[in-house]
C-alpha cells in the first residue's frame, strides 16, 4: 500500500479536509453528552427551564454544524478516493500496455483484468471509507478516553486498558485475513479466466458439446471461491462480538468501581452517566468499524496485488537512448543478425540457433520453413519483443538495444499472424500505428491491401463499425484490413507474418504486386512458395537453424529442403 | 427492466434461502432485545448510585449480573447471525455466477459475437459482487434495524408514552430524506454499472491484444482512449458516491433533532417530577438506539440502489433470448449418417442486406464437398449455419431427411467435427486439449491422434510433453502448432461428419500434405466439407461448390466445372 500512496498525493488537500471535517463533526458529537449532562444536572435537578431550552438550542446548533461538516467531509473523501483510483487505473493500464511479452504471459491476462477492475474498485472503496470513518472513529475512541480523564482519572484508566486490548484483537484479525483475501482474489482471477475462455471459445465448446464439462470446471473454482469467502467471512465477523464483549466488560468494571466512587463522593451520578455514555460511544464506533475493517483488509489485499503488477521487474530493459532517426545514414546492411541464439523464457530448447542474416535496404526477404521452425521468432526478436540469448541484432549497424524501444518499433510495420481488430470504427483501427494519418492515406492503404472494394461494398467507408474481434468480417477481410493498418503506419520496414493465409491466391497475387510498388524493405514470412518466390533473398529455416539462403532459382539447386517444399506445392499445389 | 421487477427478482433469489433467513431473523430479534436490555440495566445501575453514601450495592450487583448474561446472548446471537448472513449472501453469489456462466452456453453465438465480451465479464464478476455487497448490508442491517425500531418504540412507550410519541412523530422524516436521496442516486448507479461494463470491455480487448499494441507502437493512442473512458467513469462514479453518501449525515442530523427533543421534553417532564433522571437517561439511550437503526436503514436504502442497478444488468443478461432447441434434454442423442440436403437457405446479420441466399444442394453419405470462392463470399457463414450457430432466415437444412430444427443440437454437434480458421485452445494441458472432444481417451489414443496430425514431434520436444499447459495467449506454441492441436482434437473425436474451414492455413505445406493424407484416410466413408484454396484438396471432391457474393454460382465436380469454363475455371487460370 505504501507505494500506492503517491497516487493520493495530488489529493493531499482533500485527504486532510475530509478527515478534519469528520473530526470536527465527531468533536461536536462528543460535546453532546456534556450538554445533556448540563440539562440533567443543572436543568432538571435545579429545576431550571431556561438551562434546558438554552442547551436544547445548543444541541440543534451542534447538529447543524455537524451536518455541514459531514457533507464537506463526504464530498472531499469521495473526490480523493475517486481521484486516487482514477490515477491508479491510468497508471496500471499504462504499465500493463508497457509490459514485455514475457511479463504479460507471467502475470496472465485474466489476472491483469481483475486487477484493473475488481481490485481497484475494492481499493477505492477502502480509501473512501478510511477517509470518511477511520480518523473519526479513533478520534471518538481516544476522544472518549480523554474526556473520561477530565471526569475521573481513576475511571479513565479502565479506558486505557480496554483500548489497547481492542487494538490487539483488530490487528490479529487483520493479519490473518489479508492473505486469505489475496487468495480469494486469485480464485476470482480463475473465474475471470473461465469466463473469457468460454466467450472466445463458444463455437468450439458447443461443437464438442462440452458445455457441461466447462460448467463443472467453473463450478469447481466457484465453489473454492465460495468456501474460502465463507471461511474468511467467519474470521472477519469474529471481530464484532469480540470488540463488543471487550468494551462491555469495561463497562461492567466501570459501573462496579464507579458505584464505590459515587458512594465515596468522588463522582456524581451525572458524571457516572457521562462515563458510561463515553464507553457506549466507543462501542457504537467499534460496531461501525468492524464492518470497515473488513473493507480495509480486503482493500489491503487488493492493494498488494496492484502493487505487485506496478512493481513487476522487467528483464527487457528500455535503456537505449538513440532514436532511429539519429542513426548513420550510410550503412551497408539495414538489418543484420549476428550469431543469434534465442530460447523462449521457460523453454527447454533454443528456438533459434546461430542465425546470421543480412538485409539490405529495399530488399524483399522471404522466410520459409516448417511449422515451429522459428519464423515468427525472428520477427519477435527484430522488434525486440524478446532479447536475444546470444549474439546481436543490428539495425543500420547499431545494436537494437541502443535504440529506444518506441523508436525501434516505429521502424517496423508488422502484420501479425493473428488478424486482430479492435471494436470501433475502421478509421480508428487503421490509424492505430499512425494517429495523424489522413483519410486519403487510409483509403490508399486499403486499395493496396485489396480491401477497398469490400469496404466500399459495406457502404460506411472509413466509418465502418467493426465488432469486437472483427466478428462481422470474414477471415480474409480481417487479414486485409490488418495489412492496410500496417501500411498506414508508414514504417521503412514491412513485416508480414503469414499474412496471406486466409486470402485466396488471386488476391494474394494482386496484393504482392501492389506491395512491390511501395519500394519498402519487406520481410515476408510464409508457408506459400508463391508468396516468397520473387523475393531477393529467401531464408529457409529448419528447426531453428538456417538451412540455406538464396534466391528461388539458387535454392532450387542448392537446397533439398527448399526443393521439397516447392514440390509439395508445385506438382499438386496449384491453388485457387 | 424496471426497479419493481428487479426487486421482485431479488426477493425470489433471497426467498430460496428462507430457512436460514428465518433463523437469522430469530437471532436478530435476540440480538436486538439483548442489546436494548443492556442500557436498561446500566441505567438501573446508575440510578442505584444516587449520591454520596446512598449507593445500593445489592441492586448494582444484581443488574450487572443480568448485564453480563445479556452481553453473552447479544455477542453470540450477533455472531451467528453474521455467519448465516454471510453464508446466504455467498451462496446467492455462487449460484448466480453459476447461472450466468451457464447462460453463456445457452445464448446464440450471434449474441456473443455482437456484445462486448468484457461487458459480459463485468456482469458476472463486478455486478454480482456489488449485488452481494448490497445484500450483505441489507441482511445485516435491515432486520436488526427494523426490530430495533419496533422494540425500542415498545420499550419507550412502556417507560413514557408521551416521549415515545415525540420520537415516533419525528423519525420518519429521516426515511423521507433517505428515499429522496436514493431516488436521485439510482440513475447515477445505473449509469456507473453500465460504464463499468464498457470500461471492462475496453480493458479486456486491449489487454488481450497488448502484443499487437506494442508492435504497432500504439500505446499512446490506447492509453489516451483509456484515460478518456476512465475520466467519464470517474465522473459518474464521483456523483454516485457523493450523492449516496449524503444520506448518512442528513439522517443523522434528523436523528440529532429527535435526541434533542427527547432531552428537552424529558427535561421539562423531569422538572415536573413526572420522570426520574435515571428514566430520562435510559430514555435518551433508547432514543440513540432507536435513531441509529433508522440511520442504518436509510444508509442501506441508498447503498442498495447500487445493488439494484447491478442486479438489473445481471437479470437482463439472464433474460436474454436463448438459442432455440425445440427438443427437450431427455430426447436421446442420435447418430447421423451424413446425408445432407440444403434447400433455399438464406441468412443475413443485417436484415437489409442479403449475406447468403438461395443455397441449395444435396450431399450423399460419405461424399466430400469442397467450398471455394473469394474471401468474404460467405463460406464461413454457411458453416456456421450448418452447425446451427446461426439460425437461417429462410430455407432448411435436412440431415437424413429430417429438418435440422427437429434434431437435437447436441446430436448435430456430436456428429459434426470441425477445425476452424481461428484456432482455440483451452487453458489446460496439451493432452486435455486433444482429448477435448473425447473425454476419457487413453494416453495411447491421444498420442496416436497427435501422430496422425503431425503434432507429436513438437509435443515430445516440450519439457513436459503432453502435460505442458497451454492457453490461447501463451507463446510457448506457434500459431501453426496450435492449429495442429485443433486438428488432433478432431482426429481423436472422429465424428461422422467433418468440417474443415481453412484448417491448415498456418501450417507449412509439407506437413499439410501429410495431414491431408491422414484426413483422407479419416474421411473415408464420412461426409466432409472442406473450405480450402489448395487445388489438390479441391480436385478430388465429389462436389465443388463455387460461392460468390453469398450465393452458389456453380456446382459440380472438378472436371464438370472446368468444361463449363465459368468462374471456377477463371479462378484457376488467373495465376
Amino acid at each position: 500500500m505504501k507505494k500506492l500512496l503517491k497516487y493520493l498525493k495530488p489529493y493531499t488537500k482533500e485527504c486532510i479536509i475530509a478527515p478534519a471535517f469528520k473530526m470536527l463533526e465527531a468533536l461536536f458529537e462528543l460535546y453532546v453528552p456534556l450538554v445533556m449532562t448540563k440539562i440533567i444536572d443543572e436543568g432538571i435537578k435545579a429545576g431550571n427551564k431556561t438551562v434546558i431550552y438554552k442547551n436544547g438550542g445548543v444541541l440543534v446548533l451542534l447538529g447543524l454544524i455537524g451536518l455541514l461538516c459531514a457533507l464537506i467531509a463526504q464530498f472531499f473523501a469521495a473526490k480523493a478516493a475517486i481521484g486516487f483510483s482514477k490515477a491508479l487505473r491510468n497508471s496500471l493500464y499504462d504499465r500493463i500496455l508497457g509490459f514485455s511479452h514475457e511479463s504479460l504471459e507471467k502475470e496472465g491476462t485474466s489476472s491483469l483484468i481483475t486487477r484493473m477492475t475488481n481490485d481497484i474498485n475494492t481499493l477505492q472503496n477502502g480509501v473512501n471509507m478510511v477517509l470518511r470513518l477511520f480518523l473519526r472513529s479513533p478520534f471518538i475512541v481516544f476522544g472518549s478516553m480523554i474526556m473520561a480523564f477530565t471526569i475521573s482519572v481513576k475511571a479513565a484508566l479502565i479506558f486505557v486498558i480496554v483500548i489497547p486490548v481492542l487494538f490487539l484483537v483488530v490487528l490479529s484479525i487483520t493479519l490473518i485475513t489479508i492473505p486469505l483475501y489475496k487468495r480469494i482474489q486469485k480464485f476470482l482471477d480463475a473465474l475471470t479466466s473461465h469466463i473469457r475462455e468460454n466467450l472466445t471459445g463458444a463455437r468450439v465448446i458447443r461443437a464438442f458439446s462440452k458445455n457441461e464439462e466447462e460448467e463443472n470446471e467453473f463450478r469447481k473454482d466457484n465453489d473454492k471461491f465460495y468456501s474460502l469467502s465463507l471461511v474468511t467471512g467467519r474470521i472477519s465477523t469474529l471481530l464484532n462480538p469480540l470488540t463488543l464483549i471487550i468494551v462491555n466488560v469495561g463497562m461492567v468494571v466501570l459501573l462496579s468501581t464507579g458505584a464505590y466512587e459515587v458512594n465515596s463522593g468522588a463522582l456524581t451520578n451525572g458524571m457516572l452517566y457521562a462515563l458510561v455514555n463515553y464507553m457506549s460511544q466507543i462501542l457504537i464506533e467499534l460496531v461501525k468499524l468492524s464492518n470497515l475493517f473488513i473493507t480495509i483488509n480486503r482493500s489491503l489485499a487488493s492493494a498488494s496485488r496492484i502493487e505487485e503488477t506496478l512493481e513487476t521487474k522487467e528483464t527487457l530493459l528500455d535503456e537505449g537512448k538513440l532514436s532511429a532517426k539519429e542513426l548513420n545514414k550510410s550503412f551497408d546492411n539495414l538489418i543484420s543478425f549476428k550469431n543469434v541464439d534465442f530460447t523462449y523464457p521457460n523453454a527447454m530448447d533454443a528456438s533459434l540457433k546461430n542465425i546470421n542474416i543480412d538485409i539490405k535496404e529495399g530488399e524483399t526477404i522471404g522466410i520459409i520453413g516448417a511449422t515451429g521452425s522459428g519464423k515468427t521468432s525472428i520477427s519477435n526478436l527484430l522488434m525486440r519483443f524478446y532479447d536475444v540469448s546470444r549474439g546481436e541484432i543490428l539495425y543500420k549497424e547499431e545494436n537494437i538495444k541502443n535504440l529506444t524501444l518506441s523508436s525501434l518499433r516505429r521502424e517496423f510495420s508488422i502484420v501479425p499472424q493473428k488478424a486482430e481488430l479492435f471494436s470501433g470504427k475502421l478509421r480508428e483501427n487503421l490509424s492505430l500505428g499512425n494517429k495523424n494519418a489522413s483519410d486519403e492515406q487510409m483509403i490508399e492503404a486499403l486499395k493496396t491491401a485489396e480491401a477497398y472494394d469490400f469496404v466500399k461494398d459495406k457502404g460506411a467507408g472509413l466509418d465502418l463499425e467493426i465488432r469486437e474481434g472483427g466478428s462481422n468480417l470474414s477471415g480474409g477481410q480481417k487479414q486485409r484490413l490488418c495489412i492496410a493498418r500496417a501500411l498506414v503506419k508508414e514504417s521503412p520496414v514491412l513485416i508480414m507474418d503469414d499474412s496471406f493465409s486466409a486470402l485466396d491466391y488471386a488476391t494474394d497475387a494482386r496484393l504482392r504486386e501492389n506491395l512491390k510498388k511501395l519500394k519498402k524493405t519487406v520481410i515476408i514470412i510464409s508457408q506459400r512458395i508463391i508468396s516468397t518466390m520473387h523475393a531477393d533473398k529467401i531464408i529457409v529455416l529448419d528447426d531453428g537453424v538456417i538451412d540455406s539462403i538464396g534466391t528461388h532459382e539458387e535454392l532450387l539447386k542448392t537446397s533439398s529442403l527448399y526443393k521439397e517444399i516447392c514440390d509439395s506445392q508445385n506438382t499438386e499445389g496449384a491453388s485457387l | 427492466m424496471n426497479k419493481k421487477e428487479i426487486y421482485k427478482r431479488i426477493m425470489k433469489l433471497v426467498s430460496s434461502h428462507s430457512f436460514l433467513l428465518i433463523i437469522s431473523i430469530i437471532l436478530s430479534i435476540l440480538s436486538v432485545l439483548s442489546a436494548l436490555y443492556m442500557p436498561v440495566l446500566t441505567g438501573r445501575a446508575i440510578d442505584a448510585c444516587i449520591d454520596k453514601g446512598m449507593v445500593d450495592f445489592e441492586s448494582i450487583k444484581h443488574n450487572l449480573f443480568l448485564f453480563v448474561i445479556a452481553l453473552l446472548i447479544n455477542g453470540l446471537s450477533t455472531f451467528f447471525m453474521s455467519l448465516i448472513n454471510n453464508k446466504v449472501t455467498f451462496k446467492i453469489v455462487r449460484d448466480l455466477r453459476n447461472k450466468l456462466f451457464d447462460k453463456i452456453h445457452k445464448l446464440p453465438v450471434v449474441y456473443l459475437d455482437s456484445r462486448g465480451r468484457g461487458d459480459i465479464l463485468s456482469r458476472i464478476i463486478s455486478d454480482v459482487e456489488r449485488l452481494s455487497d448490497g445484500l450483505l448490508l441489507g441482511f445485516s442491517q435491515l432486520f436488526t434495524g427494523v426490530f430495533t425500531v419496533i422494540a425500542t418504540l415498545v420499550f419507550m412507550a412502556i417507560i413514557n408514552p408521551w416521549l415515545a410519541l415525540t420520537v415516533l412523530i419525528l423519525t420518519p422524516i429521516s426515511l423521507v430524506v433517505a428515499s429522496f436521496i436514493s431516488r436521485k442516486t439510482y440513475k447515477h448507479f445505473s449509469r456507473q454499472a453500465s460504464l463499468q461494463g464498457g470500461l471492462t470491455s475496453f480493458i479486456n480487448e486491449t489487454v488481450s491484444s497488448q502484443r499487437l499494441i506494442t508492435a504497432m507502437d500504439a500505446k499512446d493512442i490506447k492509453s489516451k482512449a483509456f484515460k478518456e473512458k476512465n475520466e467519464e467513469f470517474a465522473k459518474v462514479n464521483l456523483k454516485a458516491l457523493f450523492y449516496s453518501s449524503t444520506t448518512n449525515p442528513s439522517t443523522r442530523f434528523v436523528n440529532g433533532l429527535v435526541y434533542t427533543s427527547v432531552g428537552v421534553f424529558g427535561g421539562l417532564l423531569g422538572i415536573k417530577g413526572v420522570i426520574s433522571v435515571g428514566t430520562l437517561v435510559a430514555f435518551l439511550s433508547y432514543a440513540t438506539q432507536y435513531t441509529k437503526p433508522f440511520n442504518e436503514i436509510s444508509g442501506v436504502i441508498t447503498e442498495f440502489q447500487n445493488a439494484i442497478a447491478c442486479a438489473g444488468r445481471i437479470f437482463d443478461f439472464l433474460e436474454a433470448k436463448e438459442s432455440i432447441d425445440l427438443l427437450t434434454d431427455e430426447s436421446p442423442v442420435k447418430d447421423l449418417t451424413g446425408d445432407i440436403s440444403i434447400n433455399n437457405l438464406s441468412f443475413s446479420y443485417d436484415k437489409t442486406k442479403k449475406l447468403l441466399y438461395d443455397i441449395s444442394f444435396h450431399v450423399n453419405k460419405g461424399e466430400h464437398i469442397a467450398i471455394v470462392g473469394p474471401t468474404g463470399c460467405g463460406k464461413t457463414t454457411f458453416i456456421n449455419l450448418l452447425m446451427r450457430f446461426y439460425e437461417p432466415d429462410g430455407g432448411e437444412i435436412l440431415f437424413d431427411n429430417e429438418v435440422s430444427y427437429s434434431i437435437k443440437k447436441s446430436t448435430l454437434r456430436k456428429n459434426i467435427g470441425f477445425v476452424l480458421q481461428d484456432t482455440w485452445v483451452k487453458n489446460a494441458t496439451i493432452a486435455e486439449n486433444i482429448a477435448f472432444g473425447k473425454p476419457g481417451a487413453t494416453r495411447e489414443e491421444i498420442i496416436d491422434a497427435a501422430k496422425k496430425s503431425h503434432a507429436h514431434s513438437f509435443i515430445s520436444k516440450l519439457e513436459k510433453g503432453y502435460d505442458t499447459v497451454v492457453n490461447q495467449e501463451a507463446t510457448n506454441l506457434s500459431a501453426g502448432q496450435k492449429q495442429l492441436l485443433c486438428i488432433a482434437r478432431v482426429m481423436l473425436a472422429l465424428p461422422p461428419i467433418l468440417i474443415l474451414d481453412e484448417a491448415t492455413s498456418s501450417i507449412d505445406t509439407m506437413t499439410e500434405q501429410r495431414i491431408t493424407k491422414a484426413f483422407e484416410a479419416l474421411m473415408e466413408g464420412r461426409t466432409s466439407f472442406i473450405v480450402a484454396h489448395r487445388l489438390s484438396t479441391i480436385k478430388n471432391a465429389d462436389l465443388i461448390l463455387v460461392m460468390k457474393d453469398g450465393n452458389i454460382i456453380e456446382q459440380g465436380t472438378h472436371e464438370e466445372l472446368l468444361v463449363k469454363k465459368g468462374f471456377y475455371y477463371s479462378m484457376l487460370h488467373q495465376n
